[in-house]
């Protein structure tokens, strides 16, 4: 079984609302994959059902596990980072590294004094006391001295500055990701994590509207920036999507040779934010 | 299962330092007052020493009695203040995390809903009865060793009038099998509040305690019955750990049977009836209720989408 998370059908209601509407996808061991969606497109409910925090219909694995009905045994082997704000504020430093050696079995203290010691954050210093950014790093020191095999960050580096959020990620590529282990990622800024992944999956209205690997994105879509009269005629291949820029028509394609369109004007392959408002616009227009 | 309690006992304890603090500050307040009120009666000179001869003459009962009463009036105090801790304690436990959004990383952690809510069960129980014992004895020594050093320079015998007095020991196993007992008999209220933690969206203290008060009043005028008045304000007056004595009316305005009891001899430990205690179908009932609260507790903390 290579599949480190299996979903099959997947849906889960609130009321009326299907926040997450008949999804299915895998993910393999070794990839770092981003979930990436508007707000309330679902996402963090998909996050929630692979943790095991919600109940949903369908059939849903997490390295072989129920994820709802075996969450002690999965929390085993996933970390996750769901918020900045999630640590609590009356724990001290010290108490917080004490608490997760004794419970977790998988935790090198060693390493997280290691990390800790790179960074401001005091160990006698309550977690109220540390800025947004130092709780990030705290928290991300942690997560990375357990030995998981899944790594969840739902918008971990929301309300971060731009240093942190930069540090944030090359910390976990430097000290966390090997081919042993997995990442799922959800966040709102899609371009300091687009050199990052391996796959990507995009969420609309509870709906998969797609679910790539990186390498297969520059053969399936192409971004054609032309005007006039070859827009008009590029017009004619059915662009997913089209917007305008300085004039030009910048149009995305969907399973259109890049050849082909070469004739018509400066062709490159889409950076993920555009791509997604593409397949999430285009759909809708 | 059992190391992973004791780490979550210990999570409480640093959370809720409320625990510990408030019998210390109570503590406080006791060996203050101890001190000053002997200051202050010094001033009576004659008076004083007079009491002091009388004491020296009393008999061995009645001595028995004075410094049993002594540590009883010392510790009603703290078993106050443990009730109401508890209280505030149980209603915080699982409400708190949901304020502050870290029930999101304590369920990141391989432990389950079920550990956690019994953790919370546990200090109420029992970490809360141990802590407060624990201050209790040691406020007690301390009250009785200003007393000794007071009488001593009045030139009495503090080893007679006080230390060899009363049976210390049993009365101290006394008084911790009843703080053990009192959040036993009450345990309904305990999974009450931990229910009420787990589910409210706000004001717990408010959802815990208009239930109680309404409920039996909405029960005598729809139904005309009183279930519910005797199963929430008269169980909590009438515990059977004491065999047949109103121990609420032995509080408040019967010091005189407390006085009764010590002149004929009887210590307090042969006063107290664990066995008809733990043997009393009310206390077993109880704990059934308990059980049911505390389970619909887990449900909740389980089963809630907190987004």
């Amino acid at each position: 079984m290579s599949s480190l998370v299996s979903a099959r059908h997947v849906s889960k209601s609130y009321g009326r609302l299907r926040a997450v509407d008949d999804v299915s996808f895998e993910i393999e061991k070794g990839r770092i994959t981003g979930l990436i969606g508007p707000n309330g497109a679902g996402k963090t409910t998909l996050l929630k059902a692979v943790l095991g925090l919600t109940d949903c219909e369908g059939s849903l694995s997490v390295l072989g596990l129920d994820p709802f009905r075996q969450r002690k045994e999965l929390m085993q082997n996933i970390c996750f980072i769901a918020d900045v704000a999630v640590l609590p504020r009356w724990i001290r430093v010290s108490q917080l590294i004490d608490f997760i050696e004794s419970i977790h079995p998988r935790f090198s203290r060693s390493k997280t004094e290691e990390l800790l010691s790179k960074t401001k954050v005091r160990r006698d210093a309550r977690v109220r006391e540390l800025s947004k950014g130092m709780v990030t790093q705290l928290h991300l020191s942690i997560i990375t001295a357990i030995d998981a095999r899944l790594l969840v960050l739902d918008e971990p580096t929301l309300g971060l500055d731009i240093i942190f959020r930069k540090e944030f990620y090359s910390n976990i590529l430097n000290d966390y990701f090997d081919q042993e282990r997995t990442i799922l990622i959800t966040t709102h800024q899609v371009e300091e994590i687009e050199n990052l992944l391996t796959d990507v999956m995009f969420i609309n209205n509870g709906r998969l509207v797609l679910n790539a690997s990186m390498d297969q994105l520059p053969g399936r879509f192409v971004e054609l920036m032309a005007s006039g009269e070859n827009a008009e005629h590029a017009r004619r291949l059915n662009p997913i999507f089209e917007r305008d820029m300085f004039g030009k028509k910048i149009m995305t394609f969907e399973g259109v040779a890049r050849e082909q369109l070469k004739s018509f004007g400066e062709v490159r392959t889409p950076a993920i934010a555009d791509l997604f408002v593409a397949k999430v616009k285009g759909a809708t227009t | 299962m059992i190391s992973t309690q004791l780490v979550l006992l210990k999570r409480e304890v640093w959370e809720h330092r409320a625990i510990y603090v408030t019998p210390l500050v109570i503590a406080l307040i006791i060996s203050m007052m101890a001190i000053t009120g002997q200051v202050a009666v010094s001033a009576f000179d004659q008076v004083v020493d007079i009491a002091i001869l009388g004491a020296t003459n009393l008999g061995e009962a009645e001595r028995a009695s004075a410094i049993t009463v002594l540590m009883i009036s010392i510790s009603m105090l703290f078993v106050l203040a443990m009730w109401v801790l508890t209280i505030f304690y149980t209603l915080d436990s699982l409400y708190a995390e949901r304020k502050d959004k870290s029930i999101l990383f304590w369920r990141s952690v391989p432990v389950t809903d079920a550990e956690t809510v019994v953790s919370k069960l546990v200090t109420a129980m029992f970490v809360i009865p141990v802590v407060t014992f624990v201050v209790l004895v040691a406020t007690q020594l301390a009250v009785l060793t200003i007393s000794s050093i007071w009488v001593s320079i009045r030139g009495a015998n503090a080893g007679y009038l006080i230390w060899q007095a009363a049976p210390l020991l049993s009365n101290w196993a006394a008084m911790l099998i009843f703080l053990l007992a009192i959040p036993l008999w009450l345990a309904p209220f305990i999974g009450w509040f931990l229910l009420v933690s787990a589910y409210t969206k706000r004001s717990p203290l408010l959802m815990a305690f208009l239930p109680i008060i309404f409920l039996p009043m909405l029960e005598r005028s729809l139904v005309g019955t009183r279930l519910l008045v005797d199963a929430i304000f008269v169980r909590s007056g009438k515990m059977p750990l004491f065999r047949g004595i109103d121990t609420m009316g032995l509080w408040s305005d019967d010091k005189e049977a407390l006085h009764e009891l010590g002149r004929s001899g009887i210590t307090l430990l042969s006063l107290v009836d664990p066995v008809g205690f733990l043997a009393s179908p009310g206390l077993w009932l109880g704990l059934v209720v308990c059980g049911l609260f505390v389970t619909a507790a887990i449900y909740v903390r389980r089963y809630r989408d907190e987004s």
